[in-house]
């Protein structure tokens, strides 16, 4: 997807994106189960700079953003709780309740050091061209 | 060809985008991250309004949003910044009720959606300021 992002950029073009990623470092039981808890597909192995840049962009910046996301990830489980009555009439019991739990498992993956969220931004060189 | 993963994401998102969101919805998620866009993520409006700033994004401006969901952050920015944008994802409820968001913010001469997988998208190169997207990448 990197790549199809920088094609689609015109030189000097900018990316910026938050990604969810296991934390750098972690051993292959540790990193398994980051994947297992986290969103969907935590599966790249590099880390995002080197990504960005074998897709061809400069100038990357990354800025750890982890203790918010630690911290929205509980407001959502909070809020919902707070208005759980109202949340299972719309939506159903079950789906109220599978909701929670997958908030729950990513939220103590996050606290117990597996996942991190990042905000990465970077550039397309001015003189790259379309491709 | 998607995995298996992609096709239960895909199965899990394309519901819940066309779910019900009464006014219940609505407040957790303004209580959450700040606004009432269809979010469902971890990316607040004081996150999204850092996006519109790192990406210079204002009028004359076009910003491709890859996994737009109900248009979280893309139409929000467009919103926002007066730029034009283009938001891209499979399930197609979600860009619809992102496209009638958009018309009721006066924004639908700016805003298009496109439903297509971020692996192939139908778009022409060089075509784009800026480029986001939140917890696609993952």
């Amino acid at each position: 997807m990197l790549r199809a992002s920088r094609s689609l950029l015109r030189p000097g073009g900018r990316t910026a994106f938050f990604t969810i990623h296991p934390t750098p470092g972690l051993d292959p039981r540790l990193r398994r189960r980051a994947h297992h808890d986290g969103p969907v597909a935590v599966a790249s192995h590099l880390p995002n700079r080197v990504l960005l840049e074998r897709a061809g962009f400069v100038d990357v910046e990354e800025t750890d953003v982890t203790a918010e996301f630690e911290r929205v990830g509980r407001a959502w489980i909070e809020e919902g709780d707070r208005h759980r009555d109202a949340l299972v009439e719309l939506l159903g019991a079950d789906e109220v309740e599978t909701r929670r739990q997958e908030r729950c498992v990513q939220l103590q993956a996050v606290e117990d050091g597996l996942l991190q969220r990042s905000l990465l931004v970077a550039t397309k060189p001015i003189d790259a061209g379309l491709r | 060809m998607p995995t298996e993963e992609e096709r239960e994401t895909r199965r899990k998102f394309t519901g819940r985008y066309g779910e019900a969101r009464g006014p219940v919805v609505e407040q957790v998620e303004r209580a959450v991250i700040g606004g009432d866009w269809g979010a469902s993520g971890y990316t607040t409006v004081e996150q999204a309004d850092h996006l519109g700033r790192v990406l210079q994004l204002g009028p004359g401006r076009r910003l491709l949003d890859v996994g737009a969901g109900r248009g979280w952050p893309g139409l929000y920015l467009a919103v926002r910044t007066g730029c034009d944008v283009v938001l891209t994802d499979v399930p197609l409820p979600g860009l619809r009720l992102a496209m009638r968001r958009a018309a009721i913010e006066a924004a639908a001469d700016r805003a298009s959606a496109v439903a297509s997988s971020a692996r192939a998208l139908p778009l022409r190169a060089g075509s784009f300021d800026a480029v986001v997207h939140t917890d696609v990448l993952c």
